[in-house]
């Protein structure tokens, strides 16, 4: 029999959840020793399809080959054992582990004893043989998280798989780190493994990739050769029409006075320890401060203690002269959108109409003599649906029934309607889909020009550059420079993310 | 249940989630039912004759129904108690500490001759059972509130020591103990102290009645007031309660006070209306029954004063199905139980299998993608 | 206070904690997987009238212990089937366990009428007669029961079990982020199971130990006591670690052993106070220990498998 060339084959598979087909026949192959890059937009099925790959949902209909013969998986173990390994855009580590622990969990083996030692060893050469370098006794909350990814990579490695699926895995890392994740990705591949690269990000689906397979809304669009690809071709298929780039126009805002002041601020993350450092930052009205960064350098926190979620352990905030000691549950005072909005932003067990009054159920008009007016709240959360779009048939319709992008929009509608003097918004755009990201931004700008003074939190640098008046990045809980947004450039923003601020630039 | 998976009925958003709990509470009872009949029917009895003998014994005149509102106003009081704390998101289970100290507290006032019109002295009896009661609920609230301690164990060792603070009160405590007693208890109530008899020829109290109205009071201010606004957004969610500048801490703790002192009204209410005296052992199993009504009731206060009264017709029958057919006497409380773990077991999965049909239904991505206008591109 | 009442105290202790112990270590693996078994308190009960009526009928303590496993694996299964595969609320299914378990031990009590008076034979010594005499450890350790001697080596082994091997880093991953143990390849439900089901045995076996292991007769009304949620509390207090769940159970036997013999040399204090004692020592400890102990992470949790 003649050798089969693929490593990976993927013929049409759906799969079909109640009410939506979230992989309508989709194809791919992988050849051996190839990168192939899974490129679509959140939510357009890549992690459903790799998830069937991995066993975790059973396809409706097709079938998967892997090295030209028919495999039916059922669960991650039978994955595994037919050469499988996938690195999930949320880590699966145990973090209260050790690395090694971590890199041997659910490997059968016939000694019931633990014996650490020769798994250390091995796992020495893998971090040898690809770069990347973690040490096997560290526990693994205390690992960064770009190391954290390491882990997974070599978890997938000792088991020795033939084909490994990273699922969007440069969200998390600097720019240096993505560098050294695709020599690691090289080298993977020189052995005769293959890799499947999923990503929205165009940039590095170029760089990386061999070849590239385009699906929107469940759908395969096309796989084309990485060599013949642009970026602004990739992105038509992506989104199904031209698209073009923009930096969104503004006017002047002439009356700039500063709102939101922060000196010297300090603050620890939750697990104890220094998230912020000694951190100075004025946001004036009529401005949108971008705050650009890799993910977990106090992002969080930053928010958190700006609204008063957070003890500052040193130094001060205050908005417009008045200042922060408590929890700012006030939207008419400081809008808050919180980066994680199902589990902050919203009950999800609540209606639309009560959570849009979360922070002012005891305030007039929802309130009177201590009793809940629902009549007004009522009235006031379907002029709030018409006002933003909301797409649900009433009121009282649970907000867990809603997609992602219009949870956002009630969680937007309550933080930014009454008009706060400060917004921050903490990942505002995450997991929705293009429309959903330009209404987003349209409403941000709004208010910049209305006069709010705007935080913009976001770990995409692109949205950042087309949307801020000024960027400032974080990284380790310290400020590395401030730049304006119209001139600012990417290589010099890349650069301070990776922790070189800006006057070492100079 | 079959049949009501295909019903059309199910698709509908706030119809279709009350048909599909009652439909599946229903089903749990009567697994319930059944396990116990089969029980009952391996300790040599026939459970028809048993269940026959239950429902006559709960239902069967108006001694036996009066009986029912008696023995259905702990449970009613507790029941409240609880379900105001599943709504918070915690765990009352003291409501066996609070019931003694309600009833020490009472016999405090109650048993002195304070030369007080009766309406005042019942009152003032109340008074004291609720500062009781809610100080001994101020421990496992502060406990859970500020240091984290579980509620459920702190609340069950306070109920032991509970029962050993009212052992000594009605042995040794030389203000309320009769001393010349054959079985350690408290000195008797005095008439003005004791809640009144409402139909001649039974031991109906108030105490029932007390029960429904807590219920419905409570009902509205779940629905209609700030503060029950609060507590179910605490319950469902406590980042988003923090987030929109709840103090938890506090509400958490003022929830399980006020559990505590309805719990306190109930032992006040059992011994100044049925028993007339405090003694060792005056209530027993109510903690858990009380939480098998809230669960029962999915924590509604309405639906605390149903699951209440099906209870008690279950003890009250129970009792008479012990006498009649010599099934054990702690039958019924086997039956309640067993019932609550089939509603349980029958109920999770399939809510959540509900959930999903829901979320991806008619309103969701499809018009939005449609509406996108202009996209991004990274240069 | 002389030498002898220390060595009786610590005695009585180490008695009085040996059924605690057993309970505790299969909670431990249980709760280390992210399931409470509130329902040990009941099992318990389960237990310790099994223990005692098949000792009465058979007059076999071999027999009597193996019968109780099995009630206590059977039970451990239904607690396992409501809580791990219907998703369960795991305090409800507890104390609903329990309230089953009040009424059917006094029910199934009372129809063994036989067995109501009864007194059976109780876990032998497994030392020579002339060892107990040995000064100090004689009593001490040489006069117990062999349940005492099972309690006192068992935390060893499970904690050996918990930490050095595959099976106990698989019960600590599932724990902690069963997601990831899932995508590791482990089976999260056959996990959670099988300590769930260990957790019913060791609750049963310590039921047993409390009626065989020391009286020799069943109680009716509960005659665990809240044992099993003052287990429950020393798992937390001691983090979770086989070992040192063993010597914080032995801490609360010493307390409330300590306050029986205060009652026969004090009368200042009524006798009721000390018997509270335990208790609120467990509040106590539970209060100073709470925020240094490091909760499984999803402990408590149900787990959905279809959640990715």
């Amino acid at each position: 029999m003649q050798e089969n060339n693929y490593a990976l084959q993927m013929q049409d598979i759906t799969v079909e959840f109640p009410g939506v087909l979230a992989n309508d026949h989709v194809s791919i192959d992988c050849k051996k020793g190839e990168v192939l890059g899974l490129l679509g937009e959140n939510g357009a099925g890549k992690t459903t399809l790799m998830n069937v790959l991995y066993g975790l949902y059973p396809p409706t209909s097709g079938k998967i080959l892997l090295g030209g013969n028919e495999v039916h998986i059922s669960s991650p173990s039978e994955a595994i054992e037919n050469g499988v390994g996938m690195v999930h855009q949320h880590f699966k580590l145990v973090d209260t582990l050790s690395v090694i622990e971590n890199v041997i969990l659910g490997i059968p083996s016939k000694k019931q004893r633990l014996d650490l030692e020769p798994a250390k060893k091995r796992l020495l050469e893998l971090c040898k043989e690809y770069e990347l370098y973690v040490d096997p006794d560290e526990i693994v909350w205390r690992l960064p998280v770009g190391k954290q990814q390491w882990v997974e990579i070599l978890k997938a490695l000792y088991r020795d798989c033939k084909v490994l699926v990273l699922d969007e895995p440069t969200a998390v890392l600097t720019p240096a780190e993505s560098d050294q994740l695709c020599r690691a990705i090289r080298r993977i591949t020189a052995d005769g493994r293959s890799v499947v690269f999923i990503s929205h990000k165009l940039r590095e689906v170029i760089q990386i990739t061999d070849r590239v397979t385009v699906i929107r809304d469940g759908k395969l669009i096309g796989t084309i050769d990485t060599k013949d690809a642009t970026q602004i071709k990739l992105a038509e298929m992506m989104v199904g029409r031209p698209v073009t780039i923009v930096r969104k126009e503004r006017p002047v805002f002439e009356d700039k006075k500063p709102i939101l002041v922060m000196e010297g601020v300090s603050a620890k993350d939750d697990r104890g320890i220094q998230a912020l450092k000694n951190l100075n930052l004025i946001v004036h009205s009529g401005e949108i401060v971008g705050l650009a960064g890799v993910d977990g350098n106090g992002q969080r926190e930053l928010a958190e203690c700006i609204v008063g979620l957070r003890k500052l352990t040193s130094g001060s905030i205050t908005i417009k002269d008045k200042k922060v000691n408590n929890v700012i549950a006030d939207p008419s005072f400081v809008g808050f959108i919180p980066e994680d909005r199902q589990k902050t932003g919203l009950v999800m067990d609540f209606s639309i109409a009560d959570n849009m009054i979360i922070k002012d159920y005891q305030n007039e008009p929802f309130a009177q003599n201590k009793i809940l007016r629902y009549k007004v709240i009522k009235k006031h959360a379907r002029a709030m649906i018409r006002k933003y779009n909301v797409k649900s048939p009433s009121e009282d319709v649970k907000v867990r029934n809603l997609s992602g992008g219009n949870q956002q929009k009630v969680v937007i509608a309550r933080e930014l309607d009454p008009e706060p003097v400060l917004d921050i918004a903490a990942h505002p755009t995450r997991g929705l889909d293009l429309g959903a990201v330009t209404n987003v931004h349209d409403i941000l700008l709004k208010e910049r020009n209305r006069g709010a003074a705007v935080l913009f939190i976001s770990a995409e640098l692109q949205e950042v550059m087309a949307l801020s008046d000024r960027i400032i990045v974080l990284f380790g809980g310290e400020i590395m420079g401030d730049l304006n947004g119209e001139t600012a450039d990417q290589q010099v923003i890349g650069q301070m993310m990776l922790g070189q601020p800006l006057e070492v630039q100079k | 249940m079959k049949l009501l998976k295909n019903a059309k009925i199910l698709d509908v958003p706030i119809i279709g989630d009350i048909v599909v709990s009652a439909g599946r509470t229903f089903l749990g009872i009567a697994l319930g039912l059944i396990a116990s009949g089969i029980l009952i029917a391996i300790t040599g009895v026939n459970p028809f004759v048993a269940y026959a003998a239950l429902i006559k014994g709960a239902f069967g005149n108006a001694q036996a129904m009066s009986n029912v509102l008696v023995r259905a106003s702990p449970l009613l009081l507790g029941g409240i108690a609880v379900s105001l704390g599943i709504k918070a998101g915690v765990w009352n289970t003291g409501i066996e500490g609070y019931m003694y100290l309600g009833a020490i507290g009472a016999a405090m006032v109650g048993v002195l001759d304070l030369g007080l019109p009766p309406v005042v002295h019942i009152l003032l009896c109340f008074v004291c059972a609720a500062v009781f009661a809610g100080i001994w609920g101020a421990i496992p609230g502060y406990l859970r509130a500020y240091k984290g301690v579980n509620e459920v164990t702190s609340t069950i060792m306070l109920n032991y020591i509970a029962i050993y603070l009212t052992s000594w009160v009605v042995s040794n405590f030389s203000l309320l103990a009769q001393t010349d007693a054959f079985y350690p208890m408290s000195k008797q109530f005095l008439p003005s102290a004791l809640l009144p008899i409402l139909m001649p020829g039974s031991s109906l109290h108030p105490g029932p009645f007390i029960g429904i109205i807590l219920c419905i009071v409570f009902y509205f201010v779940l629905n209609y007031t700030p503060f029950g606004f609060r507590t179910k957004m605490l319950g469902a969610n406590p980042f988003a309660a923090r987030y929109s500048g709840t103090n938890s801490n506090k509400q958490i703790m003022i929830i399980i006070i006020i559990g505590a002192v309805i719990g306190g009204f109930s032992g006040a209410v059992e011994v100044m209306g049925l028993k007339h005296r405090v003694f060792m052992d005056f209530v027993t199993g109510v903690g858990y029954e009380s939480v098998a009504v809230a669960l029962l009731a999915g924590g509604s206060p309405i639906g605390v004063v149903f699951s209440a009264l099906f209870f008690a017709a279950l003890k009250a029958g129970g009792a008479t199905m012990s006498i009649e057919t010599g099934v054990a006497s702690s039958m019924s409380s086997i039956i309640i139980a067993m019932c609550m773990l089939f509603v349980i077991g029958v109920g999770v999965v399939d809510s959540h299998r509900l959930k999903k049909v829901v979320d991806t239904s008619k309103y969701d991505e499809a018009d939005e993608i449609a509406e996108a206008p202009k996209g991004k591109v990274e240069k | 206070m002389s030498f002898d009442i220390i060595v009786d105290w610590l005695q009585a202790a180490l008695r009085w904690a040996a059924p605690l112990i057993l309970v505790s270590i299969g909670e431990v693996y249980s709760e280390r997987s992210g399931v409470i078994n509130m329902g040990i308190e009941g099992i318990m009960l389960f237990g310790a009238l099994s223990g005692v009526a098949v000792a009465f009928y058979t007059q076999s303590l071999l027999l009597a212990l193996l019968i109780t496993i099995v009630v206590g694996a059977i039970l451990g299964l239904a607690v396992a089937y409501l809580t791990v595969s219907r998703r369960t609320n795991q305090v409800v299914t507890g104390l609903m366990i329990n309230m089953v378990a009040l009424g059917a031990t006094d029910m199934i009590f009372a129809l063994l009428s036989a067995t109501r008076k009864a007194r059976v034979a109780t876990f032998p010594t497994i030392f020579p007669e002339s060892m107990h005499n040995i000064p100090v450890i004689g009593k001490l350790l040489f006069a117990q029961p062999v349940s005492t001697w099972i309690a006192l080596i068992l935390p060893f082994i499970a904690g050996y079990i918990l930490y050095k091997t595959k099976w106990g880093l698989n019960v600590r991953a599932v724990g902690d982020n069963p997601k990831a143990a899932a995508t590791a390849g482990l089976s999260v439900i056959h996990i959670k199971y099988q300590t769930v089901i260990l957790s019913g045995i060791f609750a049963a076996v310590g039921g047993c130990a409390l009626t065989l292991g020391e009286v020799g007769y069943f109680s009716a009304g509960g005659m665990a006591a809240g044992r099993g949620f003052i287990v429950m509390a020393a798992c937390v207090v001691a983090g979770w670690d086989p070992v040192r769940t063993a010597l914080i159970c032995i801490a609360f036997g010493a307390a409330d052993t300590a306050q029986l013999r205060f009652q026969s040399i004090t009368t200042v204090v009524p006798y009721q106070f000390l018997q509270m004692l335990p208790y609120i020592i467990t509040i106590i400890a539970l209060t100073i220990m709470v925020k240094r102990s490091r909760v499984p992470k999803t402990w408590g949790a149900p787990y959905d498998p279809k959640d990715v």
